[in-house]
């Protein structure tokens, strides 16, 4: 199905940078300001992976409703941590697949993190659709309609 | 789908995960590498100055500058920032005047003229940015301490045991801007014991701006 490779596409793509670069994302991760300074670190070697097996799983369409939920969960996670401090205009880079920083304006930054928050929800979107595709008690609704 | 089945594939998809960081944690370089348990005291900070850092007006023009034959000679009275002789040198009185050891905080800042007054005297410059970016264009002379990179507190160790004065001034810098670098660079520093440490908060694109000697390459 094309909707779970796009989204897992969109996810190894956004797990490669990270990989390759994990000081870099860690420094993300603390800019966000959300963890506690133990966590940092593990989180910047742990999350890249899990969105690299998510991703993986998903283009190659093996236990899509896992890597789905797995994808969805994330993209919740991503969507708290820069809600949060668009809110509390607290101006950071994403980090979401550049995990060098561009050196913008504060302006600039909390402009841009309304655009990932948007484009957050719409991967989220696709995440849902590929649970309720996979649900075994949507398709039975679904053969008795 | 039993749900035991499900739970037990999403574990799976995390114990993969965490097997693959390990894995490609243990195989990366030093400058890739990350230590498992981060140490950053201000992690849960908002805001970009550190509380304890405070900002110097320029007091360049109180001292009284040394003529510049004097400061260009090799034979100058000894630098603080040779770390050759082992044994901890005195600073300079005008230099100890006008910027004295700070205990009670990490860093003070200082802008460019107070920086560039304390490359011409020859003190120790320290660039905190990563080391990729340093070997890509540094302050000249300055000594790499990526305080991203896993073997920052290792760099920061050898520093200590080189036996320097710890009252005499260290200039740090980053990228300028809203960069953190140079700060948390500074926190390690005071750790062991550095009372004199100076953030050059405009960092390098003002130091090239100004056009002032610039190094590439791994070493200083």
């Amino acid at each position: 199905m094309r909707v779970q490779i796009a989204l897992g596409a969109v996810f190894l793509a956004a797990a490669i940078p990270k990989i390759a670069d994990p000081p870099a994302f860690a420094h993300m991760i603390y800019n966000y300001r959300l963890l506690p300074g133990v966590l940092v670190n593990a989180l910047a070697l742990v999350m890249p992976w899990v969105e690299f097996v998510v991703g993986l799983a998903l283009v190659a369409g093996v236990w899509k409703r896992e890597a789905a939920l797995v994808a969805a969960a994330l993209l919740v996670v991503f969507l708290g941590a820069i809600g949060w401090n668009l809110i509390r205009g607290h101006a950071i880079d994403c980090g979401c697949f550049d995990v060098r920083s561009a050196g913008k304006s504060p302006e600039q930054l909390l402009s841009d993190m309304k655009w990932v928050l948007l484009r957050d929800v719409g991967l989220l979107l696709l995440a849902a659709q590929i649970l309720a595709a996979t649900s075994p008690h949507f398709s039975a609704r679904r053969m008795r309609a | 789908m039993a749900p035991a089945t499900k739970v037990g594939r999403v574990a799976v998809i995390l114990v993969l995960a965490a097997a693959g960081a390990a894995i490609s944690n243990l195989a990366a370089s030093t400058s890739r590498k990350l230590a498992w348990v981060g140490s950053y005291p201000r992690a849960l900070e908002v805001g970009p100055a550190a509380p304890e850092s405070a900002v110097r007006a320029d007091v360049t023009n109180a001292i009284p500058t040394a003529p510049a034959e004097a400061r260009e000679a090799p034979a100058a009275a000894p630098s603080s920032a040779s770390p050759s002789t082992g044994s901890p040198a005195a600073v300079e009185p005008d230099l100890a005047r006008s910027f004295p050891p700070h205990p009670d905080k990490a860093a003070v800042e200082i802008g460019p003229a107070d920086v560039e007054l304390l490359y011409r005297r020859k003190m120790l410059f320290l660039d905190a940015r990563r080391s990729a970016v340093y070997s890509d264009g540094h302050i000249a002379g300055a000594r790499s301490f990526p305080v991203w990179e896993s073997d920052i507190e290792a760099r920061v160790k050898g520093l200590f045991e080189e036996g320097l004065d710890q009252r005499a001034p260290v200039v740090i810098y980053c990228s300028g801007g809203n960069c953190e670098d140079s700060n948390m660079l500074a926190e390690k520093l005071y750790m062991v014991g550095f009372d004199n440490v100076l953030i050059y908060k405009e960092g390098f694109p003002d130091w090239q701006k100004r056009g002032l000697p610039v190094s590439r390459g791994a070493n200083p």
